[in-house]
């Protein structure tokens, strides 16, 4: 019972220490990364993640391409070189800010064009409110006059409630 | 008569910047619904340009043809039909048939490789899949899969069908079928 328990003991120690160090082993492999590492994965789209960056995701293609931006940061290559590196394989879908070119210029353009289409409607729209309220009311005068008698006559009734 | 036309221009010119918001933000909605997932609709980057060399581990099976390692250029001068898979893929057990036959067909023009690629640490699955559908084209190991990075793939399974001059014609993402593959090697060989 004792020679069991012990064995349990150790066989748990064991699994105790192996998650450790990989754990360990994976933590310190990402300290290694320059800051920088992450600053250009954040530029860079996850190919096989959802809505995620290079420079966030745990997968292992992000992580290999992490690596792979150190190593080019290693020999002097700069953020546009590591970006162009990545772009030449996967095209501007690769980048977290597309550029302002072909389709792309729809996801830049359409949101100014929005704003300026909604400013122009609201200021024609004030403008015609503005003159419609300034705009004397041509009303026949006969009119006029059967409407001045109603609001004499039902005034006094209504002030009397 | 002429005071409703005019009513009804007016109506109309009214509600024209309403129907063209309300166009734009549909369209630009539905853009984003049928965009898909990457993998499926982005064309390769390398579309009539030089796919990139690799020298990758050859398995077992094919040395004695390949030799130990497998080096794109040392093979370039026909076409070329280049297969990403891997092991914990459903698709490509799907697919993996498929490829067998095609190559059974064209094998003779056409040259077939298999790269088992974003499969860290699993040669031994590795060789468990090329066994279960015996396959005869080579297969080599992209186990750092920077071969995968170097083509741009978004996951597996994905196929390239390479000119034989280098130039990639096709890129197909996910499970290929005997149809396509016939299809694109036809195109190859023309």
């Amino acid at each position: 019972m004792t020679l069991r328990r012990a064995r349990w003991r150790s066989a748990l120690a064991l699994l105790g220490l192996v998650c450790a160090l990989a754990v360990g082993s994976a933590a310190a492999q990402e300290r290694e990364l320059d800051p920088r590492v992450f600053e250009i994965g954040r530029e860079l789209r996850c190919p096989t993640c959802v809505s995620e960056s290079v420079g966030e995701s745990s997968a292992a293609i992000a992580r290999e391409m992490r690596v792979m931006i150190q190593e080019q940061l290693d020999q002097g290559a700069s953020r546009a070189e590591v970006l162009a590196f990545f772009q030449e394989r996967y095209g501007d879908w690769i980048l977290q800010n597309p550029p302002m070119r072909g389709m792309n210029l729809l996801v830049w353009l359409l949101p100014i064009a929005a704003v300026l289409v909604a400013v122009v409607v609201i200021a024609r729209l004030l403008r015609r409110w503005r003159v419609a309220a300034e705009t004397p009311v041509d009303v026949d005068p006969s009119d006029l006059d059967r409407v001045r008698a109603e609001l004499r006559s039902g005034f006094g009734d209504g002030a009397d409630r | 008569m002429s005071r409703d036309v005019s009513q009804g221009r007016s109506r109309v010119r009214r509600l024209l910047p309403v129907v063209a918001t309300v166009t734009a933000l549909t369209a630009l909605f539905l853009f984003g619904l049928l965009r898909g997932s990457p993998d499926r609709d982005i064309p390769s980057n390398f579309l009539g340009r030089q796919v990139p060399n690799f020298d990758l581990p050859v398995y077992e099976r094919y040395m004695a043809e390949f030799g130990p390692r497998l080096t794109l250029d040392e093979v370039r001068g026909r076409p070329m039909v280049i297969n990403f898979w891997a092991s914990w893929c459903g698709p490509c057990y799907e697919e993996a048939p498929h490829l067998q036959r095609a190559f059974d067909r064209y094998g003779d023009e056409v040259l077939f490789i298999g790269i088992q690629t974003q499969d860290r640490d699993a040669r031994a699955a590795g060789r468990a899949f090329i066994e279960r559908f015996d396959l005869t084209f080579p297969n080599v190991f992209d186990g750092d899969s920077r071969t995968s990075i170097a083509y741009g793939l978004f996951g597996v399974p994905e196929t390239f069908f390479v000119h034989a001059d280098g130039t990639l014609q096709f890129k197909y993402a996910g499970p290929v079928t005997e149809t396509i593959l016939s299809e694109q090697i036809g195109a190859l060989r023309r």
